[in-house]
């Protein structure tokens, strides 16, 4: 079990995971890629094929679709009771990976199944920003 | 290693009170289940030569209190797949001739660290920096996608929870025990975390559960009734994470099966009796979809026709579950599936069981669904 993190405020990445949460500071979203396999990774990962020295991160475009989602009715930590209801999507990149995250300028009620979507930077704390989802404009 | 060697029985089982804030501490739970099942087996505290822990918390500080003076003393944490894990390990243990006695040990009193921080998870990723947190918004995430791929509806989901109340109101010392519930009762209960309303989730609970693993051998020697131990397997969701089939599948239940029901020599329909890990309902569906006992998509329709029910074509769950029994991180459905062998399941005993297929799985929280699967396959005879 690695270490709890309660978003945002003792938010700690994992060391692989640095360069990711580094480039979301300057509003770029990276992705993990494998040098052997082409293949793009989330969270970083130590490439099954060609171990941890091939990987690379890279761009990524920032848009995918909404894979599957919930809407979170009952509070499963105290500070979410102010929260409540609030979506959870899994985004289905571009490049491949699902990235588990929030849709924002969007009502509940509107999300769905194959809703095309794109990142958003919300900066949560001078440290911190996050990796959030809007719906489509482009 | 010929198969009679590697041939183990389970020939006790103990099984404490279950239920909410029971306000016991969990090595009493522990206790109170090892001589409960050191009672059944006809064995002395002695006899134990091999512990495992299957709470997750270090096995060798249980052993003063117990008792106990094994050759090892391990601890196993795979969340809802330890029980059935532990016994992989025991089997491999009593096949090398490294023990005698294997007792796997459980004990939980989540009532007595509940701070309203919730239990959380194993978190891979950062889903709870967006608010996902514990195991039921996972399962959302599955049944969601269930409903959009097969047309799977809250009434279905429903349908799991109804029968496996009906099979719990029978049942004395379950939460469901003498409190039948109808699908406008799930419908009527409150969204938790959409599609899943409360009637979706399973409670966690208080208890202890000992389960003793002997060679089939010595089993004959033991005056207990023994259940066979015929195949076991493991699968592990990161192969399905990596490639994205993990919202196709609940877990990654088909190497899991592939080998326990090879190592069994046995096809799906010998199964008699069905005891699948079910914190949520949809979980019950998905898994009688990824074993068989129907095609992907039907889980649904299948378990409204009451085939998952008495004199349906795969009773499951017969105890309860963990929908409406008792929560005891995977032994619940080794439990079930021991009663049922031993004809020992009173009002919903399956007649004539003689095998049982037995699920788990564990790991909730992060980015995966439930991280592992095993499988387990008994028999009522040595």
């Amino acid at each position: 079990m690695t270490a709890r993190i309660r978003a945002p405020l003792d938010f700690a990445p994992d060391d692989l995971d640095r360069p990711f949460w580094e480039a979301c500071r300057r509003h770029e979203f990276l992705l993990q890629r494998s040098r052997a396999t082409g293949r793009f990774y989330w969270p970083a990962v130590c490439d099954p094929e060609s171990g941890r020295e091939g990987m690379e991160w890279v761009r990524a475009s920032g848009r995918g679709v909404v894979h599957t989602f919930s809407i979170i009715h009952q509070p499963f930590r105290r500070d979410l009771a102010q929260r409540v209801p609030y979506n959870i999507v899994v985004v289905e990149l571009e490049e491949g990976p699902f990235f588990h995250a929030n849709v924002v300028d969007c009502p509940n009620e509107a999300v769905h199944i194959g809703m095309p979507v794109e990142v958003v930077f919300d900066d949560v704390t001078d440290e911190v920003t996050l990796p959030r989802f809007r719906p489509q404009r482009r | 290693m010929s198969s009679r060697a590697k041939s183990c029985a389970i020939v006790g089982f103990g099984v404490t009170q279950q239920g909410r804030q029971l306000g016991i501490p969990e090595r009493e739970l522990r206790r109170e289940a090892l001589e409960r099942a050191l009672a059944d087996a006809g064995l002395r505290r002695a006899d134990i030569d091999g512990y495992i822990a299957c709470h997750g918390g270090v096995a060798f500080e249980d052993l003063r209190y117990l008792g106990l003076g094994p050759l090892f003393s391990w601890s196993l944490a795979s969340g809802g797949a330890t029980a059935i894990s532990a016994l992989i390990v025991a089997r491999g243990v009593l096949a090398l001739g490294q023990a005698r006695h294997v007792a796997l040990c459980y004990g939980f009193a989540p009532s007595l660290f509940r701070s309203g921080e919730g239990l959380g998870g194993y978190g891979y990723g950062y889903p709870e920096l967006y608010g996902m947190v514990g195991p039921a918004t996972s399962h959302a995430l599955h049944a969601q996608r269930h409903m959009h791929l097969y047309g799977t509806t809250s009434e279905q989901l429903g349908a799991v929870a109804v029968t496996q109340r009906a099979y719990a109101v029978t049942r004395p010392g379950t939460l469901g025990y003498g409190k039948p519930i109808t699908l406008d009762d799930h419908q009527r209960s409150r969204m938790i975390c959409e599609p899943l309303r409360l009637l979706d989730c399973c409670r966690d609970t208080d208890g202890g559960v000992c389960v003793i693993v002997t060679t089939a051998e010595r089993a004959r020697d033991l005056r207990s009734r023994p259940v066979r131990v015929l195949g076991t397997g493991t699968g592990h969701n990161i192969r399905n994470w990596y490639d994205k089939s993990v919202y196709a599948h609940h877990d990654d239940i088909a190497p899991a099966k592939t080998r326990a029901f090879g190592e069994a020599g046995l096809e799906l329909d010998a199964v008699d009796v069905a005891a699948l890990y079910d914190p949520f309902t949809i979980s019950v569906i998905m898994q009688l979809e990824e074993y068989g006992f129907c095609a992907a998509g039907e889980g649904g329709p299948f378990v409204a026709a009451g085939e998952t029910g008495p004199g349906g074509r795969i009773p499951t769950n017969t105890g309860g579950g963990q929908l409406s029994g008792y929560y005891a991180t995977g032994f619940t459905a080794m439990v079930e599936a021991i009663l049922q062998l031993r004809g020992d399941a009173g009002a919903t005993q399956v007649e004539g069981a003689e095998i049982a297929l037995v699920s788990g799985h564990g790991g909730n929280g992060g980015v995966q669904n439930t991280w592992a699967h095993a499988t387990a396959l008994l028999v009522a005879s040595l």
